[in-house]
C-alpha cells in the first residue's frame, strides 16, 4: 500500500510531529508510513483522511501487485 | 488505541532504577564481590531435596541468604515494569513493535539456549540457565528500544 501522507503534510505545511500531535500518535508513527514500513489501522486511516479533508482512498492507495 | 496488559507511563523511570540496580547487584554476586548467602533469614521452602541440603521436603520452615532472591526478583520486576508500561505516546505502531520484539526475543533467546544445550556443559551449564531467568526480557527490551529509536531516526 502507498500513501501521500507526506504530499498532503507539506500541502498543509506540518512537520512530522505536527500531524503526530493532531492525530493523536507518536512520531514515529507517521514516520513509518510515509516510509511505506507500516500499515494504518482503519480507524488511524479515517482520521488521517479526517484532518486532510480527503476520502481515504484519495491518501491510502493498493499498489498494483495487492 | 486499546492497549492490553500495559500500566502506565509513570511506572517506567520506577522499573528501571529496579532493574539497573537488580543488575548491577547480580554482576557483583555473580563476581563473587557479594555473598549470595547475606541476609540470613528463616524462608518457607515449600519443596526441597537436593545433595546439599539437610532439609529435604514439603513445607519447612529452613535458614537461607536471601540476597540472591531478592535480586532476581529486582531484575524480574525491574524488567516487567520496563518492558510492559506505555510509552509516552503509546500508539498502535509501537504496540505492533513491542509485538514483534517479543517475538524475536522469544525466538532468538531459544535459538542461543540450544546453542549452548549443545556446545556448554556441567556447571558452567548452570550458569547459562541462570542467566537464561533473564534474557527473554532483556533481549525483548533490548529490541523493543532498538526498534523504536531506529524508526524515530532519519525524519526527512
Amino acid at each position: 500500500m502507498k500513501n501521500n501522507i507526506k504530499i498532503e503534510r507539506a500541502r498543509f505545511n506540518f512537520t512530522q510531529a505536527d500531524l503526530a500531535e493532531k492525530i493523536g500518535v507518536s512520531r514515529q508513527t507517521i514516520n513509518a508510513m510515509e516510509k511505506n514500513k507500516y500499515v494504518p489501522s482503519t480507524l488511524l486511516a479515517l482520521k488521517i483522511a479526517k484532518l486532510f479533508k480527503k476520502s481515504v482512498e484519495d491518501i491510502f492507495l493498493l499498489e498494483d501487485h495487492e | 488505541m486499546q492497549t492490553h496488559y500495559l500500566l502506565s507511563n509513570k511506572y517506567k523511570k520506577f522499573g528501571w532504577i529496579l532493574l539497573i540496580m537488580g543488575m548491577i547487584l547480580g554482576i557483583l554476586i555473580n563476581a563473587e564481590v557479594l555473598e549470595s548467602e547475606l541476609l540470613q533469614t528463616k524462608v518457607l521452602s515449600i519443596y526441597n531435596e537436593g545433595i546439599f541440603s539437610k532439609d529435604d521436603g514439603f513445607f519447612k520452615i529452613i535458614e537461607n541468604g536471601i540476597l540472591d532472591e531478592i535480586v532476581a526478583l529486582m531484575i524480574i520486576i525491574g524488567g516487567l515494569i520496563v518492558g510492559f508500561t506505555k510509552e509516552k505516546v503509546e500508539d498502535e505502531f509501537i504496540y505492533q513493535l513491542r509485538k514483534e520484539s517479543l517475538v524475536w526475543a522469544i525466538i532468538f533467546n531459544y535459538i542461543i539456549l540450544s546453542f549452548a544445550i549443545v556446545f556448554i556443559y556441567d556447571m558452567t551449564f548452570f550458569n547459562v540457565l541462570i542467566y537464561n531467568m533473564f534474557t527473554p526480557l532483556l533481549f525483548f527490551i533490548v529490541r523493543f528500544n532498538f526498534l523504536k529509536l531506529r524508526s524515530g531516526s532519519d525524519e526527512e
